[in-house]
Formats: structure tokens, sequence, C-alpha cells
């Protein structure tokens, strides 16, 4: 891994200067992108997102990537192909994220594919991934069924789905949906699942068996969940890719594992 | 030409999910009862000048709906189902084209799948969905494709679930259907459907509770921004205009 750019620091700093980052990216030694996720947020989230699965030699697609801090972590966590893709990001005006992932990859000198397309046009003639990252875009999808049926098309062996989440109080599947601006005042914002509807609907798209944890930054204590994980791993996943969830994941399919989810 | 067994054994042959009239003596053996259908048809249509209008009917099980709005004044109607008409020992399709012929309706009927719906389908006065969320894997889907065809007004009937909740919700739901087949769908609360239509096109919805099942299932008339004037006119109490968003 040896950085491709040719720019003085001066240059970089310059350049990273001109992009509203999202992610804390460490592209030299003391030269970090300015991003509204700490580096330090970065390192927990990536454990938990990452930590379970053995990505040697494995292929990962990353949905809505931005700056591509998660893709870059898949990368020197040994995977052979990373596929960032995103478009929302990508092409806003303010966020310039190919621009600011295209800065990023050249500085790290990691080997990693680049896609524009949005996950509402994204299906089985994309391939399929053994681990596919859905970080942060399900509460963003006006039609989420229709999106996670299309990652379940893309998907090798393990979704990962991190998301917004409401209505925690109810015991049966639902979601909240949130029309113009309602929820923090951005009209992006679609549906709040629950963890019960999270099981449903990857079960009824044919996934086996549907792991939880609450999100590192959003624990039930301080946000009552307002975030969490879901890793959905498909029949005859390989052990690599399904057998190291830690204490913090719970098996959604087990006697009682909704229980506490309730206030 | 050959002339097939007499109509009332025809339909004796069939399973069949609703109770329609075909003859002034002859009933078909439905699971919905002739009164029960009545009375939701005049709930759905009554206050609807049908005259004149063209109908689609998606999941329309065995067309007892398109029968009574072209009684009531529609001019033509496409029936169709998916699931009811396609799952593997299926009679509903054929027990429809049974009553369709038997009663020299103008009308004809196919598989369709709502979300495939895309404008160039045709565009139709009326589209009309029964027991509709709760059969489907994808409503938002659906109701995108049944938007992209709809002229002027979609009629919905559909089991509802957090009627205690005001905040817009769907809740997923897995219930058995009258054609045999435990079948994962979803049900809205009311608040969800003004926003949701709204998102999806149309500009005004109302409301109603079944007029025999009551809270439990909900009817929705949602319009077009071209809807005809004084379409919704005939939508009185126990009909209620939903709030929409700004």
């Amino acid at each position: 891994m040896t950085p491709q750019s040719e720019l003085s620091d001066q240059e970089l700093l310059a350049r990273i200067g001109r992009i509203t980052w999202f992610h804390s990216l460490e592209l030299r030694p003391g030269i970090v992108t300015p991003g509204a996720k700490s580096l330090a947020v970065l390192r927990r989230e990536e454990e938990a997102l990452l930590g379970p699965f053995d990505l040697r030699g494995r292929s990962v697609l990353d949905i809505g990537a931005w700056n591509g801090a998660f893709s870059f972590a898949s990368k020197r966590r040994g995977a052979a192909r990373v596929l960032a893709t995103d478009e929302f990001a990508w092409t806003h005006p303010t966020y310039k994220g190919l621009e600011s992932f295209e800065l990023a990859r050249a500085e790290l000198g990691l080997e990693v594919e680049t896609l524009q397309l949005d996950p509402t046009r994204m299906d089985a003639s994309l391939g399929q991934f053994d681990l596919v990252l859905f970080l942060g875009v399900f509460y963003h999808l006006f039609d989420p069924i229709d999106v996670l049926q299309r990652m379940r098309a893309v998907t090798g062996q393990v979704l990962l789905v991190e998301t917004h989440q409401d209505a925690l109080e109810r015991e049966e599947p639902a979601m909240v949906f949130y029309p113009g601006r309602t929820l923090a005042n951005d009209d992006t914002n679609w549906w709040g699942p629950n963890p019960p509807l999270m099981l449903h609907l990857l079960r009824q798209l044919g996934f086996a068996r549907i792991y939880y944890r609450d999100h590192p930054h959003y624990l039930p204590a301080e946000g009552s969940r307002t975030r969490g994980i879901f890793a959905a791993i498909l029949p005859g996943a390989e052990p690599a890719m399904s057998a190291h969830f830690g204490i913090e994941w719970r098996d959604l399919g087990a006697a009682g594992a909704m229980r506490d989810f309730r206030p | 030409m050959t002339l097939g067994p007499p109509l009332h054994e025809q339909v004796a042959a069939l399973t069949w999910l609703q109770s329609l009239r075909l003859a002034p003596d002859l009933v078909t053996p439905g699971a919905k009862p002739e009164a029960t259908l009545e009375a939701e048809a005049e709930a759905l249509f009554g206050p609807l000048p049908l005259m004149g209008m063209t109908l689609l009917e998606i999941g329309a099980g065995n067309g007892g709906f398109s029968l009574a709005a072209l009684r009531r004044g529609a001019v033509s109607a496409v029936v169709t189902d998916h699931l009811a008409w396609s799952l593997p020992g299926a009679e509903a399709g054929m027990a429809t084209m049974l009553a369709l012929e038997a009663t020299g309706a103008p009308a004809q009927a196919m598989v369709l799948d709502p979300r495939a719906l895309t404008p160039e389908f045709g565009r139709f006065d009326l589209v009309l969905g029964t027991a509709f969320f709760e059969q489907l894997f994808n409503p938002i889907l659906a109701l995108r494709g049944m938007s992209s065809v709809t002229g002027q007004v979609l009629l919905l009937e559909t089991a509802q679930a957090a009627l205690d909740e005001a905040r817009p919700m769907l809740t997923a739901t897995t219930r058995p259907m009258p054609y045999g087949a435990l079948v994962s769908g979803w049900a809205p609360n009311p608040a969800l459907m003004g926003p949701l239509l709204r998102d999806l096109g149309f500009v005004r919805v109302l409301h109603r509770a079944h007029p025999i099942e009551g809270a439990a299932r909900g009817l929705y008339a949602a319009f077009k921004p071209d809807a005809a004037a004084g379409l919704a006119a005939g939508f009185g109490a126990p009909w209620r205009e939903l709030a929409m968003p700004a």
C-alpha cells in the first residue's frame, strides 16, 4: 500500500479543505480529514460492524460509501475485492463525495473499486458479495422494502444493516413514516423500523439467522436504542462469516430476544 | 361449437372466493357472502358517480367488485389478480372468467402484479384494490404502480393496525388468506395514508371504517390533481378528510 499521490502536504490540505467531510480519515501521518465522525468514533464503529467477520480473501460491497471509511477498513482487513458505491453523497455539490473518495483512495494507496449507482437501481447483475454493507441507508429510502430486496439479490453470505430505528415500545413488527422534515428536520429521512420489523423483513427475504447489536454510540441508557445493527446471514454461509458474534450481539430468532427492546 | 355443461354445474365444479349472483336463481358458493360483498360495494362505490368510468381492479378475487361497479354505471373493467390466481391449484382465476362470461360483463381478466404497473399500461378513471395491504410483500411499490395508471381516483379497502398511534405507521402482518395460503403483508394506520398517498401523487385522501368490521379495516378514496370537479362531493359522513402534510 504505497500512496499514489504526489501532492505536497500543502496541496493535500487545500484539497481537503474544499470538501465537507463525514468521515475522519488519516490520509498521511498527522493529516486527518475533518469529518463529522471523529477517528475515535469511526474506530469503534468499525470494530462493532466488521469485528465479527474474517474478511481475508472475501468480497465486500459498500452501499452509500460516502468518504469511504468502511470500504477502506474492509480492504485493510484483507478483503480481496471491495466495491464502493454511492450516488447521493458522491454527486452532492457540498459533500463532493466521489472527489473525496478518490482523493482518500489515492493517498491511502488502497485498491478499492468505485461505482456511482443508487441502491434503488441495483440488482443481481452487479454480482454477489460475501459481505454487503448497508450502513445508514435504510431510513433514507422512500421504499426500503424494495431496496432491501435488491440488497438480498447482491448478498452472497451476509448483509449488514445499520439503521435509525423507532417504535421500540411496540411488540409487533412496525415502522414509522416521517413525512417531509418530521425526523431531524431532514427531508431525506423516511422510515424508522423496530427490531421485530427488521427480523420479519430479513426472514421474508430468505436470511436464515439475524443477529442484532446496539450501535456503539447510541446505547440504550443514552439514546433509547435510536440506532441498531443487524447482521443477516444466508443459509450456507461460511463459519468465518457467520460464527464470531460476541456478547454484544443477540440472535433475534432466539426465545425472548425481543423482550428488553421495549422500555 | 359444442355446448358445455349447464352453468350451475360449471359453478359447482369450482372453488369460489366470493358469492356472486350470476342469474336470478344462481349465486356462486363463495367464502364471502353476497350481503357482505354488497355492503362493501355500497360503502366503496355509493359516494362515487361511476357513470362512464373505466375501472382497473387489483387483487380482484372473483371480480365481484368489478361486476358491482359495472352494474353501477362503469363502462369497462380490467379485472386482475396475482397471488389468488397463480398459486398452484388456484381456481379463482377460472372462476372469475366464468363469472365474467356468464354475466356478459364488458370486462377482461388478466394476471397482474401491481408492482409491474407503468403508465404504458393505460389510464383508468378508477383504480380499486381490496384486502389490499395484507396481501402485498411491497405495498409501496404496488401503490406507486397503481398511482401511475390512476386518472382520477384510487379506492382501497384494507386491514389496519396501530390504531392507537398518532404517528404514521406501517405494521407487518402474516395472515391466512381465503385462497388457502399464509400470506405476509402489511397493515397501515389511518395516519399513514394521507402523507404516504400524497408522496405518491394524490392530493386529497378520504377515509372511513369498514361498514361491517369497523376500524379493524379501513376504506380510502384518494384523488389525483386532475380528478373531475365535484367527484368527491358525495363522500359525506362517515367518510372524513385526512390531513395532508404541507
